[in-house]
């Protein structure tokens, strides 16, 4: 523990050692503001050079990404909302725009994906694919789109595949995901630990496969970063109060984790005034949060058309969508789950889900400077008490013991960096321990939890860079050596994390960290390998090939919105069939494939069965480990 | 310091890890070296295995000719004296240590051979002795369905050319592939009846005992396991005893169970004094030939696809 014996001390103003001695550090940045612009304009420099990084990266690599089940259908439903705005501007130009407006055509087009989801990133897939895609719709994949193409679509085409287009709002989400994290770790840690904690938050497989997909789990991601962000900034800002429900409303429409965001900030907001509840005084209901309850749920409801003619009605089934969800197979240590346990072991076992998936996917040294941020932080919070009571309500320019102001409640009280980190990263993990929850998605239902893990990276990686500089000074090391240390430590301690999410691509749903031992280790541990199809783009050269058997194909999980933009995109031959699902698709076709799932051996057993062979013909693997099987019935 | 340093050494370890372990899986070079190993000494009868089990489907792809679909999807491996073990990573399920088949003489390494990653080996150990083959010789049953109550009765199963079908929409007793606990098998599939207090029962007149009557079971059909919750309960007769039963539900997996016979097969009706009728004039020329049956029922029976397979065993 030599390492955090010489980190910070506590906050407050009454310093009663030389800062450089006790590593005031992060409690300088803690009541910091930016003093000079030049210093907020270099931080924006880093942030949009993060961004654009993180936006060029995900670029280059996700072509290499297959389409799942549930990306296929947000593209067709966002195409299709596309469809109603393209209607508008005709209805418009004819001098009727109520037209769009009547319950039938909005059900004609934003029935799509309803109730499942909220439609902030589906209109924005639509439009940047109605913008930024290369036209040749106009082809034989013409009758592929879910609305009629009426002619050549002139567009800005900034992008090869239509794909590409549709997934490029993630991809700057995930973008500006880097540039949030980087500002807010920037509050509490010099420069160098907040770009590396932005770089770890997305140098993540499984974090990184699921950025640049045209879904919703890595913008939700962002915008629970977002809301938390600027819940921050509303504990001593009334403007950030009112924004931070705006925020919350563009949350909500992005996905239903959102409902559960306020949750966790309540768990702080608790935290960080319990010496009101100590002292049997309510403390203030703060603006953020009034905020988020009246704007959060307008939003919500004006962004969703579907939501205009029957808002009760249609609110309902979507929380009912929700709370009612079914449990989807997945495998977690050797198990097949696809219901809530109700044995007491498997409910133990259910419960370590999150942490377990969290210790073996998340690059290790991420984890370890975590786990030391997290013990910086509660060492200070253990020094502060040991100064006594006095201490927990000085800060800097705040009056003692300053009675909370609701519209600054952060007021006259520590804000708990330490609780808030806690509860946003320990919150979604909680959540998805609870027995009754499904686990089906792996580890994209608590990503959001990820950045703010990364935060906490950011701190320790901060702490260790400290205690390195106070070494070289005590080895009288020159200048240059001393500004190159704590850059040299965040370049290197974010290179494990690139290298894994480089080794990942494109399969970071099977891919695990080194204490599982990397995509073989994984499978030996029994943990989910992939889901929903995504890891057969690889394959499509070799389906071409095949043909004229591959008219008469078995297609197992990949559903057939995924084909119809594969054959859109020229990926896929437009002669490739489809002999349709389950037992009589397998018993129709003449070649097929099984993408490796533990519960789909009962479809294998059909392909066996019908064609009469166990031998594959091919078999896609990474690292030796299979992920699709493909047959083809002997002639 | 040391925090920094430990973190370095982190940093450094699994960057390198990540940059090199692509390069330490087996390559296609290495499968096929290794198949071409196994094809020079493959006896028909000899069983193919890979480990860990999750490189079946390459293994597969590389031998699945040698490999019948009835050996793939095997009840399980005790009559298998030579085991072809195609290994990665330090991995085995055969052999000293992680063989739990072979009774008496431990199973020895005869042949041991890397071919880049992977490993092969070749297991030589006590092949169990199958005397009977239930479901080899599963036309040799009769099947019956029995209910209680006031319209109750035992009414036969007739036999309709590729299975035995209850009469009135009753359960069908047909051998099949099945899928128990997310892998594949080969198994009579016999579910329970669904009329109230019901049985089914299969049975072999004449069954070749000898030391040991193994008996598989489990549930069929991944959503059925996860629509139903009932369990189905499993009975083995020898004779008219009793010699043992199972509940088999979602959680059970594939169950093996071995019921010892070597008394039954050299008779002794002071243990089994039901069977001293049947077992008259076996007493010196074991094994005894006897019949077995199994009764299936459930309380629960809806969804409830019980698979099960058997071998009686010397």
């Amino acid at each position: 523990m030599a390492v955090l014996s010489s980190l910070p001390g506590p906050s407050g103003t009454t310093d009663q050692a030389p800062a450089h001695r006790s590593g005031r550090w992060l409690e300088r940045r803690f009541a910091r503001r930016p003093a000079r612009l030049g210093a907020a304009a270099r931080a924006n420099v880093w942030g949009v050079l993060l961004a654009l990084g993180v936006v060029a990266a995900l670029l280059a690599s996700e072509g290499s990404e297959g389409f799942g089940r549930d990306e296929a259908q947000y593209m067709r439903a966002g195409e299709r909302y596309w469809g109603w705005f393209e209607e508008l501007g005709r209805n418009l130009g004819d001098g009727r725009p109520g037209a769009s407006f009547s319950a039938a055509n909005i059900d004609h087009y934003w029935s799509d994906n309803a109730p499942d989801h909220p439609v902030v990133m589906k209109i924005l897939y639509g439009l940047s694919w109605r913008a930024f895609h290369r036209c040749t719709c106009m082809g034989p994949a013409r009758w592929l789109h879910p609305i009629p193409v009426r002619g050549r679509h002139r567009t800005l085409p900034l992008f090869l595949r239509e794909s590409t287009a549709f997934r490029f709002p993630a991809i700057l989400m995930s973008g500006l995901l880097a540039w949030l994290v980087f500002a807010f770790a920037r509050r509490f840690v010099p420069t160098p630990a907040a770009l590396a904690g932005a770089v770890l938050a997305i140098a993540q497989p499984h974090y990184f496969f699921h950025a640049p997909i045209a879904c919703f789990d890595a913008p939700i991601t962002t915008m629970a970063f977002a809301v938390g962000f600027a819940y921050w900034k509303s504990l001593s800002s009334p403007r950030w109060g009112w924004l931070t429900g705006l925020v919350f409303g563009v949350a909500l429409g992005v996905k239903h984790n959102a409902w559960l965001m306020p949750i966790f900030l309540f768990g702080h907001h608790l935290w960080m005034r319990r010496g009101d509840l100590l002292r049997l005084r309510l403390p203030p209901v703060p603006l953020a949060f009034v905020s988020m309850a009246l704007l959060g749920p307008a939003v919500f409801f004006l962004h969703w058309p579907w939501l205009w003619h029957h808002p009760i009605d249609r609110a309902r089934t979507y929380v009912n969508r929700h709370l009612q969800h079914e449990h989807y197979n997945f495998e977690y240590l050797g198990r097949n789950w696809n219901l809530p346990p109700t044995d007491l072991d498997l409910k133990l076992l259910r419960v370590t889900f999150p942490v377990v998936s969290t210790a073996l996917t998340v690059p290790v040294t991420t984890l370890a400077l975590a786990a030391i941020g997290a013990a910086v932080l509660a060492r200070r919070k253990r020094s502060r008490r040991h100064q006594g009571p006095g201490a927990l309500e000085a800060q800097p320019g705040v009056a003692a013991r300053a009675p909370g102001d609701w519209r600054r409640p952060g007021a006259g009280v520590d804000p708990a960096l330490g609780a808030f980190l806690a509860v946003q990263t320990l919150g979604p993990l909680a959540v998805l321990s609870l027995p009754s929850t499904p686990i089906f998605g792996g580890v994209k239902h608590f990503m959001p939890a990820m950045p703010y893990l990364a935060v906490l990276a950011a701190i320790g990686l901060a702490a260790l860079g400290a205690q390195a500089l106070r070494g070289a000074r005590q080895l009288r090391a020159g200048a240059g050596t001393l500004r190159a240390l704590p850059v040299g430590l965040a370049v290197l301690v974010t290179l494990p994390g690139i290298a894994e999410t480089r080794r990942s691509l494109p399969d970071g749903l099977s891919h695990y960290n080194l204490l599982a031992g990397g995509f073989a280790g994984g499978a030996s541990l029994g943990m989910n390998r992939q889901f929903w199809a995504y890891c057969v783009l690889p394959m499509l050269g070799w389906v071409n090939a095949r043909g004229p058997e591959n008219q008469r194909m078995y297609w197992h999980d990949v559903l057939g919105d995924a084909l119809s933009m594969y054959k859109r995109e020229g990926r896929l031959a437009m002669s490739v069939g489809d002999t349709g699902f389950g037992e009589p698709g397998v018993e129709a076709s003449a070649m097929g494939l099984i993408v490796y799932e533990k519960h789909w051996a009962l479809y294998e057993k059909f392909v066996w069965e019908h064609y009469g062979t166990l031998r594959p013909t091919y078999v896609r693997t990474r690292e030796g480990v299979p992920l699709v099987t493909a047959y083809e019935r002997p002639r | 310091m040391l925090g920094v340093a430990g973190i370095a050494v982190l940093a450094i370890v699994e960057t390198v890890a990540a940059l090199l372990a692509p390069g330490r899986a087996p390559t296609d070079a290495d499968w096929r070296a290794a198949a071409a190993a196994v094809r020079a000494e493959f006896r028909v009868g000899d069983l193919i295995v890979a480990a860990p089990a999750w490189a079946d489907p390459l293994l597969r792809l590389h031998l699945g000719d040698l490999i019948p679909i009835p050996v793939a999807a095997r009840m399980d491996d005790a009559r298998y004296g030579r085991v072809w073990e195609i290994g990665q990573r330090g991995a085995h399920v055969v052999g000293p240590g992680v063989d739990t088949t072979a009774a008496g003489t431990p199973p020895r390494i005869a042949v041991e051979a890397r071919f880049g990653a992977l490993t092969v080996r070749r297991i030589e150990r006590p092949a169990a002795e199958v005397t009977f083959d239930f479901l080899e010789r599963w036309t040799e049953a009769t099947v019956t369905e029995v209910t209680s109550g006031r319209s109750g009765g035992a009414a036969p199963c007739p036999w309709l050319g590729d299975r035995f079908a209850c009469p009135g929409g009753g359960p069908t007793v047909h051998r099949e592939l099945v899928e128990v606990d997310t892998r594949i098998r080969r198994a009579l599939l016999a579910p329970p009846p669904h009329a109230p207090g019901g049985r089914l029962i299969v049975a072999f007149p004449a069954v070749p005992l000898g030391r040991e009557l193994v008996v598989a079971a489990g549930l069929h059909d991944v959503w059925a396991r996860k629509l139903a919750t009932g369990q189905a309960r499993l009975e083995v007769f020898v004779g008219d005893v009793r010699v043992g039963d199972v509940e088999i539900g979602n959680r059970s997996g594939w169950r093996l169970l071995t019921f010892d016979t070597s008394r039954l097969a050299v008779t002794d009706p002071v243990v089994f004094p039901a069977l001293a009728p049947a077992l008259a004039g076996n007493a010196s020329r074991p094994p005894a030939t006897l019949p077995v049956r199994f009764e299936i029922s459930s309380t629960r029976p809806e969804l409830r696809h019980l698979a099960f397979a058997a071998e009686a065993r010397r």
